[in-house]
C-alpha cells in the first residue's frame, strides 16, 4: 500500500510527538548526579576517577581572566600555577589529584560541575586569587533558596546541599591544620559558583598576598608555601572523606 | 500597467519612512546619552526629609578584610520604601567618601530598592557598581553582605534578597559573587557574622 502526502505527513507528526512525549516523562534516577547544559566548550573528561581522588580547579581560565591581579599576571593564570603546584604536592603525600583544566581553557561553571558530578572524586577544590587581604581563605557553599520539592530529581540550584555538612567538616579540619602552622587562614562561606552545584564535598580556596605586594602571588617560595600548607590540610582530612564512603 | 502617479507616490513614501526611520533612530541615541546623566542626578538627590535617628549600618572594611558595625544618625523616613532608600544611601555615602574603608567605582549607584510582599527585597545596583567593584570572593561577599545587613536589620520583615544590575539578572557581581539565586537573609546573617569575627 502507499501513502498519500497527507497521509505521510501525519504519521510524521505522530512520530515526532511521541519522541518529545518520551523525552518529556523519562524520569532521570534519584542517584544520577544532576548534569548542565552542554556546552561547546568541551575538554577532555576523565571517564573513571580512581580511588580517593581530588579534583582541583584552576578557577577561570581562557577569556574569563578573572581578576586583574596585574597586567602581566591574571587570575586565571595564578590559578593554574598553584594547581599544578598543588598537584605535585599532594602527590607527594601519596594523595592522587586531577586537574580539571590544566591548559588556558574556558570552561563554564556549569561544564566544570558537570565533570566532577560526572567523574565523583572525594573532594572537589576550586583555587582563586586576588590581591586584596592577606593569607588563605577557605570557602563552602552559601546556597540559593532551592525551588520547590522536585520529588526524586535534584535542584541543580542546590546540589551541594546533600555534602554540605561534610564540606564544612573538611574545610575545618583544613582550617585548622593550616592555622596551627602560623600561616593566615579563614573558614568562611559564599554564594559561589559552582559550589552551588557540585555533589560531592567541595571547597573553594582564594590564595591572597601575606604582604599586600600583588608580586609575592608570582613568587614561587610563596606559591610553594601556599600549596604545601594545603597539601598537609587535604592529607589531614582525607580519614574524614574516606570514613563516609564516596560521594555521600 | 502601473500607473506613473502610484509609482511616484510609492517611491515618495518609501523615502518619506526611511527619512522618518534615520530621524527616529537620531532621537533614540541622543536620548540613550541623555538617560545615564538623568539618571545620576536623580540619585544624588538629598536623603528624603524625615527624623535623623540613630542607626546600625554594617561596612566593609578592606584593610582587615571585615565587617563592622557602625552607628550612624540619619534622617529617615518613616515609610519603608523611601527608608530603604535612605539607608543604603547612607551606607553608599560611607564607601563613596574620601577615606572610604571599602572601594567601589566611579558612578555606583544602588538604583532601587523594591520590597515585594512577602518579605522579599529587590536590590537593583547599576552597572557602573558592579564593573567597578573589586573582583575576588571575598571582596565581593563583603559588598553584598554590607548592604543586605544594613537593609534587613533596619527593616522588619525582609527574610529573602535577589540582586539585580541595570534593571537585569546578572551571573555575578564581579566574576565571583553568585547574583542568578535568590538569597535567604538568615544565610547571610550567618556569613555576616562570619565576617566580624576577629
Amino acid at each position: 500500500m502507499r501513502w498519500n502526502r497527507d497521509q505521510r505527513l501525519r504519521a510524521g507528526y505522530l512520530v515526532l510527538l511521541g519522541a518529545v512525549a518520551v523525552g518529556q516523562v523519562t524520569p532521570q534516577p534519584a542517584a544520577q548526579a544532576p548534569q548542565a547544559p552542554q556546552s561547546q566548550n568541551a575538554t577532555p573528561v576523565p571517564t573513571h576517577a580512581p580511588a580517593l581522588l581530588v579534583m582541583i580547579d584552576p578557577a577561570h581560565g581562557g577569556t574569563d581572566s578573572g581578576a586583574a591581579l596585574n597586567a602581566a599576571f591574571p587570575e586565571k593564570d595564578v590559578t593554574l600555577v598553584l594547581a599544578r603546584r598543588l598537584r605535585r604536592e599532594l602527590f607527594g603525600r601519596g594523595i592522587q589529584s586531577q586537574l580539571l583544566r590544566d591548559a588556558d581553557l574556558m570552561l563554564p561553571t556549569d561544564q566544570r560541575a558537570s565533570q566532577v558530578n560526572a567523574l565523583q572524586p572525594f573532594l572537589y577544590l576550586v583555587i582563586h586569587a586576588t590581591s586584596q587581604g592577606s593569607g588563605l581563605r577557605l570557602f563552602t557553599a552559601m546556597l540559593p533558596l532551592g525551588e520547590d520539592d522536585r520529588g526524586s530529581f535534584v535542584d541543580w540550584q542546590t546540589a551541594q546541599a546533600a555534602s554540605l555538612a561534610r564540606s564544612r567538616l573538611v574545610q575545618e579540619q583544613i582550617a585548622g591544620s593550616i592555622h596551627s602552622t602560623g600561616f593566615p587562614v579563614r573558614a568562611l562561606t559564599a554564594p559561589l559558583r559552582p559550589l552551588n552545584n557540585v555533589t560531592i564535598p567541595a571547597m573553594a580556596v582564594e590564595v591572597a598576598p601575606t604582604t599586600g605586594d600583588i608580586s609575592q602571588l608570582a613568587s614561587s617560595d610563596y606559591q610553594q608555601m601556599v600549596c604545601a600548607a594545603l597539601a598537609n590540610g587535604i592529607a589531614s582530612a582525607m580519614p574524614l572523606l574516606t570514613k563516609a564512603g564516596r560521594g555521600q | 500597467m502601473i500607473p506613473r502617479t502610484l509609482v511616484v507616490t510609492t517611491a515618495l513614501l518609501f523615502a518619506v519612512a526611511i527619512g522618518m526611520g534615520i530621524y527616529v533612530a537620531q532621537l533614540r541615541r541622543r536620548a540613550d546619552i541623555a538617560s545615564p546623566r538623568t539618571l545620576q542626578a536623580e540619585h544624588v538627590k538629598p536623603p528624603a526629609a524625615g527624623p535623623a535617628e540613630n542607626v546600625t549600618v554594617w561596612v566593609a572594611r578592606d584593610d582587615d578584610g571585615k565587617l563592622h558595625a557602625q552607628s550612624l544618625t540619619v534622617p529617615l523616613s518613616s515609610e519603608r520604601q523611601p527608608r530603604a532608600d535612605d539607608l543604603l544611601r547612607a551606607l553608599l555615602n560611607i564607601y563613596q567618601s574620601k577615606d572610604s574603608p571599602h572601594r567601589v567605582g566611579a558612578g555606583a549607584e544602588i538604583r532601587e530598592v523594591y520590597l515585594v510582599d512577602p518579605g522579599l527585597a529587590v536590590i537593583d545596583l547599576n552597572a557602573a557598581f558592579a564593573d567597578g567593584q573589586t573582583s575576588g570572593i571575598l571582596a565581593e561577599d563583603l559588598t553584598l553582605v554590607s548592604i543586605v545587613q544594613t537593609l534587613s536589620n533596619n527593616i522588619p520583615g525582609i527574610n529573602r534578597v535577589k540582586f539585580l544590575v541595570d534593571g537585569k539578572e546578572r551571573d555575578t557581581l564581579a566574576g565571583h559573587a553568585d547574583l542568578s539565586g535568590f538569597y535567604a537573609v538568615s544565610s547571610i546573617g550567618a556569613l555576616a557574622k562570619q565576617l566580624s569575627e576577629e
